[in-house]
C-alpha cells in the first residue's frame, strides 16, 4: 500500500503545480540583463536604477549607450538595462507582473503609444519633476496621449509609422514606380517575384509585412481599412464603423496576398520576421517601421543602399494611411529613485539622445524642430520627405476604449486574422467582430 | 483483511508505552515545519486561485473587485450545438455553390444565439448530411480544452511506443551502451524554451527551415509550407517537439522498470521453448506494468498543463489550456477568469489522476 500513497502524493504534486504553472513559467523571452558597473557600488550613496526597453533592432545596444552617457555624466548611479519580449503583448505582461507586486525592481519603462491610459495608475506625474519643460518642444499631439486627468505619464521618446519600403534596384529592373494604390502595389509585387524567381531566386516575395495574431496586424489592418475609407475600427466619438463594406473588401483584399504576393507564412509574421526576409533580399516590398531603414542600410545588410522608403498605398492614390506608433518613457510609482529615474527618462528623451538615436537608428524623433536639422536628414532623407505621414499618422481607438483597448485590439486581430487563414470571411468575421464590439464597450454602431 | 489490520493497529495504540507515546509526539512536531511549508507553498496559492476564481479581480490594478459566483465558469464552460440550416435564395430555393455543387448553409455568426450571452463558433462538422456547428461563451478556452486532450493522447501513446523501444534496445547489453544513455537524454536535458526555439526555426516557413528544405528536395512540397501558421500542421507540429523531446524522459523510466526484472525469468522462458514474442507479452509487459502505470501518470498529468512550448511557438495563435489561462492573465488582466481556467484545468487533471490511479490498479498488486 505504501506506494500507492507515494504515486498518490507525487500525482497531487503534479496537480497543484499544474494550477500554479501558468503564470510562472514566463521567463521563456529573452529577458537579457546587462549591468554596466560604475565606481565600486560599495558606499550607500550608489543608486542603481533600472530601465526596462525594446530589443527591436538594435534597441538595445542603443540603450546601452545611453545608460554609459547618463553613467557618465551622474557618478553615483548605474543604470541597467533590461531587455524585453519582442511583441507588445508579452512586454506588457512582463512590466504588469511587475507592477502587480509593486515591484522596485524596474524605475524606467518604455511604454507603448497606446498604454498611458491603461497603465496611469502605476506611473508618477512626471509634472512633479519638472516634466512640463522638457516636454515643451515634443509634438504636441504625443504630450497629449501621454496625459492623462492632467498628469504627464510620460515623456515622448520616439514615434512610429508605417511605410512601404521598396526595392529601388527592383523596381528599375522591371521598369516600375513605387505602386500608390493597393492594387498597384498588388501587380509590381506579382512581376517581380515571377521575374526574381525566374531568375532562380526560389525563395523571393513580392511583399511581407505583419501578419501574426498581435497588435502589430492590428497597426497594418488599420492601415489597410483607413487607406480604403473604412474608418478607424471605433471613432474617436465612440462609433463603432468596422463592419462596412470598403473594410470588409479591403481585408478580403489583403487576404488574398497570403500564399501569392506574400509567404503563407505571413500569418506568423512579427516586424523582425518581415525584416529578416526583407533583409535578406528575398521580397521586393515590406511594411514596417522606420527603425528598419537603418539596419537595412547596414554593413551586414543584403540590400543597403538598393531601397527607399514611401507612404503606404491605399485604395485609391493618395488614400494612403499609416498606423500611429511610437514609444514613451515612464517612471514607476513604485521605484525608489523617481526623481534620478525622470532624470534618466528625461535624459534620454532630451534633444541630444534623439538627435543621435535618429542618424545611428534612425527612430524618428518626437522633438519636432530636429525635422529640420541637417545631420539628422542626412543620414534619414525621408524624415524630411515624409514628414506629412508622420504627423498625419492614424490612431489606434486606445483612447476612447480605455481601459479596455487591449481587448478592443485583440478581437480586432483575431477577426482579422481568420479572415487571413481563410477560417472566416470577412463578412461574418466583421459582422461578428461588430457585435462583439458592441457587448464589450457598449458603444453603438455607425458608418465611418 | 483490511480491516482486520487496523483493528489489530488500534488494539496496539491502547497499550502503548510512555516511551512510544513520546516519540509519537515528537515525530508529530518534526512533521510541523514540513506541513507548514505545505501550507504556505501549495495550499495557500491553490485557495487564493479557488477564490479569485469566484471573483472578477483585475491584475496589476487596483480596481475594486466583486464577487461574481459561477460567473467565470459559465463564461468558460457553455456550449451549445446548433443546426446550420440551408441558405435559402429570394425564391426559396437552397443556393448551391457554383464550385463545388455543394449546398451552401448560413454561417455559424447567424445561427448561434447572442443573448443572453454570445457563443462563438467552435467548430461546424457534418452529420447525416446536416451541417451543425458547435458553439461556446469563450470559444477560445474549449477549443483549448479540445487542442489540450489530442495533444495529451497522442503524444503519450507516441511516447509510449517509442520510448519502450529505445527502452527494450538499451537495456540489452553491448558495448557502448552506457554512452548511449547519455546521449539518448540530451533532448531532455535541453530547457523546452531552448528546444522549442530550435524546432521553431527548423519548422520556418521559408526554405531557411530544415522541414521546409528537405520536404522540397523530395519533391513533396514548393518548400514555402508554414508549419506554425496553418492550422493543420500545428498541433502535429507542437506533439512532434514534445515527443523528440520527452520520449528519453519515458525511456529513462521503462529502462529502470526493465532493469528490475530478473533475468533467470527469461532463462526459465528460453527452457520452455517460448518465443521472443510471447516473453515480452508474458513476462515483459506485464512485469513493467507498474512502472509503465507511473510513466503514464507523471507524462499525462505533464502534458495536461503543457505551457512552454505552446507559449513560445504559437503565442496567441493556437492555446494549450494553461498558455490560455496565461494569456487571460497577463493580456486581458483578468485575474478571477483566468483563475477560473486554472481551477478547470486542476479538476481536469484531478479526474486524469483519480482515473489512472484506479484503472491502472497501481500499487494493488503487492
Amino acid at each position: 500500500m505504501k506506494r500507492n500513497w507515494l504515486v498518490a502524493l507525487i500525482a497531487l504534486m503534479l496537480v497543484l503545480a499544474a494550477c500554479g504553472g501558468d503564470g510562472g513559467t514566463d521567463t521563456t523571452e529573452d529577458g537579457g540583463t546587462d549591468t554596466t558597473q560604475a565606481g565600486d557600488g560599495g558606499d550607500g550613496e550608489e543608486i542603481t536604477l533600472r530601465i526596462l526597453s525594446g530589443n527591436v533592432g538594435a534597441e538595445f545596444e542603443s540603450n546601452e549607450i545611453a545608460a554609459d552617457l547618463f553613467m557618465e555624466q551622474n557618478p553615483g548611479i548605474t543604470v541597467e538595462v533590461v531587455a524585453t519580449p519582442d511583441f507588445v503583448e508579452d512586454r506588457l505582461g512582463q512590466y504588469l507582473q511587475l507592477f502587480e507586486a509593486q515591484s522596485p525592481e524596474g524605475d524606467v519603462f518604455q511604454i507603448d503609444v497606446i498604454w498611458p491610459g491603461d497603465l496611469a495608475e502605476h506611473l508618477i506625474d512626471l509634472n512633479e519633476y519638472g516634466g512640463a519643460d522638457e516636454v515643451a518642444g515634443h509634438f504636441p499631439a504625443i504630450v497629449e496621449n501621454n496625459t492623462v486627468d492632467g498628469k504627464l505619464l510620460g515623456v515622448p521618446w520616439f514615434t512610429d509609422a508605417g511605410l512601404l519600403y521598396y526595392r529601388t534596384d527592383l523596381l528599375e529592373k522591371y521598369n516600375l514606380d513605387p505602386p500608390e494604390t493597393w492594387a498597384e502595389l498588388e501587380a509590381a509585387a506579382t512581376t517581380i517575384q515571377e521575374g526574381e524567381r525566374a531568375d532562380g531566386n526560389q525563395d523571393f516575395w513580392g511583399f511581407v509585412w505583419q501578419g501574426n495574431a498581435y497588435e502589430g496586424l492590428t497597426c497594418d489592418a488599420l492601415e489597410w481599412v483607413a487607406s480604403a475609407g473604412g474608418g478607424s475600427i471605433i471613432e474617436p466619438d465612440g462609433t463603432i464603423t468596422i463592419n462596412n463594406d470598403a473594410a470588409i473588401e479591403v481585408v478580403n483584399q489583403a487576404a488574398g496576398w497570403v500564399g501569392t504576393i506574400s509567404p503563407p507564412g505571413v500569418t506568423s509574421y512579427g516586424e523582425e520576421d518581415a525584416r529578416g526576409v526583407w533583409q535578406a533580399g528575398n521580397a521586393a516590398f515590406m511594411r514596417n517601421w522606420p527603425y528598419a531603414f537603418s539596419l537595412g542600410n547596414a554593413d551586414d545588410s543584403e540590400i543597403a543602399g538598393m531601397f527607399d522608403v514611401s507612404p503606404l498605398p491605399g485604395a485609391t492614390s493618395g488614400q494612403s494611411a499609416a498606423t500611429l506608433g511610437g514609444w514613451q518613457l515612464a517612471v514607476s510609482k513604485y521605484s525608489e529613485h523617481p526623481e534620478e529615474a525622470a532624470k534618466l527618462a528625461f535624459f534620454m528623451a532630451g534633444e541630444s539622445e534623439q538627435k543621435r538615436r535618429a542618424i545611428d537608428y534612425s527612430l524618428n524623433p518626437t522633438i519636432e524642430s530636429l525635422y529640420e536639422d541637417a545631420e539628422v536628414l542626412e543620414a534619414s532623407p525621408f524624415f524630411g520627405d515624409l514628414f506629412d505621414v508622420f504627423t498625419n499618422a492614424v490612431a489606434r481607438p486606445s483612447t476612447v476604449t480605455a481601459p479596455n483597448y487591449s481587448d478592443v485590439s485583440s478581437l480586432f486581430f483575431n477577426s482579422v486574422h481568420s479572415v487571413l487563414t481563410g477560417s472566416a470571411d470577412a463578412e461574418d468575421a466583421f459582422l461578428e467582430l461588430e457585435l462583439d464590439l458592441v457587448d464589450q464597450t457598449g458603444f453603438d454602431t455607425g458608418s465611418p | 483483511m483490511a480491516l482486520a489490520t487496523e483493528e489489530k493497529a488500534k488494539e496496539k495504540k491502547g497499550s502503548q508505552s510512555e516511551l512510544a507515546k513520546g516519540e509519537q509526539r515528537l515525530a508529530y512536531w518534526l512533521l510541523v515545519p514540513t506541513l507548514v511549508i505545505l501550507l504556505a507553498i501549495a495550499f495557500y496559492p491553490l485557495g487564493s486561485v479557488f477564490y479569485s476564481s469566484f471573483t472578477n479581480d483585475t491584475f496589476a490594478s487596483e480596481v475594486e473587485t466583486d464577487f461574481v459566483g459561477f460567473q467565470n465558469y459559465s463564461d468558460l464552460l457553455s456550449i451549445t450545438f446548433a443546426e446550420l440550416p440551408q441558405e435559402l435564395d429570394d425564391s426559396g430555393q437552397p443556393v448551391i455553390d457554383p464550385d463545388t455543387g455543394e449546398p451552401e448553409y448560413l454561417s455559424p455568426v447567424q445561427v448561434l444565439p447572442r443573448q443572453p450571452r454570445a457563443y462563438r463558433e467552435v467548430f461546424t462538422f457534418g452529420l447525416f448530411g446536416n451541417q451543425y456547428v458547435l458553439g461556446a461563451t469563450d470559444a477560445d478556452f474549449v477549443l483549448s480544452i479540445i487542442d489540450t486532450l489530442i495533444f495529451t493522447v497522442t503524444t503519450i501513446i507516441l511516447e509510449v511506443i517509442i520510448g519502450l523501444g529505445i527502452a527494450l534496445v538499451l537495456n540489452v547489453p553491448f558495448r557502448g551502451r552506457g554512452s548511449m544513455r547519455a546521449a539518448m537524454l540530451v533532448p531532455w536535458a535541453i530547457l523546452t524554451a531552448v528546444s522549442s526555439r530550435i524546432w521553431e526555426w527548423m519548422f520556418i516557413d521559408t526554405r531557411a527551415g530544415l522541414f521546409n528544405i528537405v520536404f522540397q528536395n523530395l519533391g513533396l512540397t514548393d518548400g514555402q509550407t508554414a508549419f506554425l501558421a496553418n492550422e493543420s500542421f500545428q498541433l502535429p507540429a507542437a506533439i512532434i517537439i514534445d515527443v523528440w523531446k520527452t520520449t528519453p524522459f519515458m525511456a529513462l523510466l521503462l529502462l529502470a522498470g526493465l532493469a528490475l526484472i530478473p533475468s533467470e525469468l527469461y532463462e526459465a522462458a528460453d527452457v520452455d521453448g517460448a518465443s521472443k514474442w510471447n516473453q515480452f507479452t508474458s513476462i515483459t509487459l506485464p512485469l513493467l506494468r507498474p512502472t509503465l502505470a507511473v510513466a503514464l501518470v507523471f507524462r499525462t498529468l505533464d502534458a495536461l498543463r503543457v505551457f512552454d512550448l505552446f507559449q513560445i511557438v504559437f503565442a496567441q495563435s493556437k492555446y494549450s489550456m494553461a498558455s490560455f489561462a496565461y494569456y487571460e492573465l497577463i493580456d486581458s488582466q483578468r485575474l478571477g477568469y483566468s483563475s477560473a481556467a486554472s481551477v478547470v484545468i486542476f479538476l481536469l487533471i484531478t479526474i486524469f489522476a483519480v482515473v489512472y490511479i484506479r484503472s491502472l490498479g497501481i500499487g494493488e498488486d503487492d
